[in-house]
């Protein structure tokens, strides 16, 4: 970055905002002793979702993004979290973290579990931060409410929810009422317009992906990160080269290969995703000059892998249509998962 | 990370139709990491099926095949007219190498014919023998697998000696293989227990048999002791078997039927069947045939199971881990090594 840009850096243009805990860690709290395990674990102990670390760095090698962490972990964590995302190489912009321990000191135990009435409003006031213009990308997993969340949040913010609708959300999802108050001013204050591009649920829990085509097609359920890189390349947000060296990273981390990566990019393709040029780009990328693919040798097979999934389609249905989202039907959606009313998915 | 073994799943031939098989292959892919699914079929169809089911999209790919061959269709006409049948693409993607092992709950016929026209027999086996396992009273191998293997159940309806010969050997090693059974004991079904039982070719095969150092013969055994499972592969030709089975099946839903009425018609049977509801239960349990998955066509160089029509998706599931198992430990080569 120059000099100048340094001192008085240009205004970003697109957020990336990221959840953590299943979504870029590895995390199992889903019993106490699993609870107590990650609490107590240090920085190195932790482990990052294969790619998600290459893919953050990617995304930000532009140098005109920012990184908005808004995770449920306790405040007390902070440390061993920016330590975590050190040693990744991660730089983030704003790292927001629950204050669960004055939410259990005021007996507002609904605040431990609930998620809509923490990062709604952190992410409203977030986005009164940025440009108006500033596009944005959200990260999260299908442990929770995140997609609820995030696409309430997204048409929030482009003035497609009605105030009503709002309120019974938030009745439905028990959020206390100064989080309530919290929310209906960061979002008032808030110029109308289209920021959120994509919204990436990282299928931690293994959610079957047609659980969230009622978000319509800009949730994308992703099995990992070589999958998100495949559509941000889609959209003109990464290039051949970044994803390359996201599936680099993951097949490092060694708990993928050639097939898995294939059958990722035939999976998003059977859902309907235009990607055959993204596939002929980067069949195009590590075939030049530069090798890019060293960490994926050898080149013909991946080729052909590539190529055989493809191939063995027949014709690719329609792109899913954009709908609009029922917010009242989904309300179950907005509770915590332990909430009886909650219906387990698939 | 090791080379995934990759099962190609025929997923238009259950009887529960192909969402059925698709929620077997689902099921894997959660349970087997080390084993991909590969399903073969109506594209649409299987995208649906498999986008409503939990499963690990990284381990499963999808290869469209517009045709299918229905039970109600002759194996060779179907085949003949329909080049893209599920089965007959599933075959040929193993032959290629993409796959590793074909599983289908469709037509047996059109699994062999499929099998007969993609692979290659191996040297030394003239014929094909479809195995089938049946529940016995007598616990087998290191497993304890409460089932015999039985072959041929309907590949070749006349077999000679030489075939007879051949099914010992590839029955053999299919059971050291999958039930973990070092030395299975193998014996011949015929009318008597007399080494001169029998027609021709069973008193010829069991000349061989007793001479042939890598298959431990126990000598022939009557229709009564399949069910008693006095030995663990019980071989014959694929008529006699196919009447077996049937028979055996017959008998085991008579059974059923009978509990069934006896709980309905008194009281006192009622309450008799309730107190041995869990001897039942526990009965059930370990001759649950879901649990083995499917049987094997043996005699050809690549795997190929065949499911039961009424298979569920657990059942597609373990067809699918005995497919890897198969291909793991290599069932095409020990067969070869026991034939030579």
């Amino acid at each position: 970055m120059p000099l100048l840009d340094r001192i008085d850096p240009p205004p970003p243009r697109r957020i990336y905002r990221w959840d953590l805990d299943k979504t870029y860690l590895r995390t199992e709290f889903d019993t106490l002793r699993q609870l107590v395990r990650t609490a107590l674990q240090k920085a190195h102990e932790k482990v990052s979702v294969p790619g998600a670390p290459a893919l953050i760095r990617e995304l930000g090698a532009h140098g005109d993004s920012r990184l908005c962490i808004i995770s449920g972990s306790p405040r007390q964590m902070r440390s061993v979290l920016e330590e975590k995302l050190k040693l990744d190489g991660i730089a983030f912009d704003e790292l927001v973290l629950k204050d669960n321990v004055s939410n259990l000191l005021r007996g507002r135990f609904r605040a431990l579990r609930g998620q809509v009435g923490y990062k709604l409003p952190a992410l409203l006031e977030s986005r009164g931060r940025v440009p108006t213009d500033a596009e944005e990308v959200l990260f999260g997993d299908d442990a929770e409410a995140d997609a609820f969340i995030y696409s309430l949040y997204a048409d929030m913010v482009a003035g497609r929810v009605d105030e009503r609708i709002l309120l019974r959300v938030l009745d439905a999802a028990e959020v206390y009422a100064d989080e309530r108050a919290r929310i209906l001013a960061a979002w008032k204050t808030l110029p109308t317009a289209d920021p959120v591009r994509r919204i990436f649920i990282h299928l931690d829990r293994l959610t079957p992906p047609a659980y969230f085509t009622r978000y319509g097609p800009r949730v994308v359920p992703i099995f990992n990160y070589f999958q998100a890189s495949l559509v941000l390349m889609a959209d003109g947000m990464l290039t051949a080269p970044q994803v390359l060296r996201v599936a680099g990273e993951m097949v490092q981390a060694g708990v993928h290969n050639l097939f898995t990566l294939s059958n990722s990019l035939q999976d998003l393709m059977r859902r309907g995703l235009p990607l055959e040029q993204v596939a002929e780009s980067l069949v195009e990328a590590m075939q030049g000059p530069h090798q890019l693919a060293n960490a994926l040798r050898p080149v013909p097979d991946i080729v052909a892998a590539f190529s055989r999934r493809l191939a063995s389609l027949g014709t690719n249905p329609p792109p899913p249509r954009a709908t609009a989202v029922d917010y009242v039907a989904l309300i179950d959606d907005a509770r915590p998962r332990t909430h009886k009313s909650r219906r387990p998915p698939g | 990370m090791a080379r995934p073994i990759v099962v190609a799943f025929d997923v238009m031939g259950s009887d529960h139709g192909p969402a059925e098989v698709v929620r077997g292959a689902a099921q894997l892919s959660l349970e087997a990491p080390h084993i991909h699914a590969l399903l073969v079929g109506d594209r649409a169809v299987i995208d649906e099926a498999l986008a409503e089911t939990r499963h690990s999209g990284e381990r499963i790919a999808v290869h469209h095949a517009p045709d299918a061959v229905g039970m109600d269709e002759k194996p060779a006409d179907a085949l003949k007219r329909k080049p893209g049948a599920s089965v007959l693409v599933a075959a040929g993607l193993v032959a290629s190498g993409e796959a590793d092992a074909v599983v289908s709950a469709g037509s047996t016929g059109a699994g062999v014919l499929a099998c007969a026209r993609t692979f290659e027999l191996i040297p030394g086996v003239r014929r094909a023998a479809l195995a089938s396992v049946y529940p016995t009273r007598r616990l087998h191998g290191q497993k304890e697998d409460p089932f015999s293997l039985i072959l041929d159940v309907g590949a070749t309806v006349e077999a000679t000696a030489e075939d007879l010969v051949a099914f010992a050997v590839m029955g053999s090693a299919y059971a050291r293989i999958i039930s973990k059974n070092t030395n299975p004991s193998v014996a011949l079904l015929s009318n008597g227990t007399e080494a001169q039982k029998g027609p021709p070719r069973v008193v010829e095969a069991h000349q061989r048999l007793a001479s042939l150092p890598k298959v431990r013969f126990v000598g022939n055994v009557e229709g009564v002791d399949i069910p008693k499972g006095t030995a663990d592969v019980v071989v014959c030709d694929g008529f006699v078997g196919n009447v077996c089975l049937k028979m055996l099946e017959g008998v085991q839903e008579t059974v059923v039927e009978l509990a069934t009425y006896a709980y309905k018609e008194k009281l006192r049977w009622r309450a008799g069947m309730a107190m041995l509801s869990s001897g039942i239960q526990r009965l059930k349990d370990v001759t649950d045939w879901e649990q083995y998955g499917g049987a094997p066509i043996l005699g050809f160089d690549r795997i190929f199971i065949k499911a039961h029509g009424r298979s569920r998706a657990g059942a597609i599931a373990n067809a699918g881990k005995v497919a890897a198992k198969s291909v793991a430990h290599d069932l095409g080569r020990a067969i070869r090594e026991n034939l030579t």
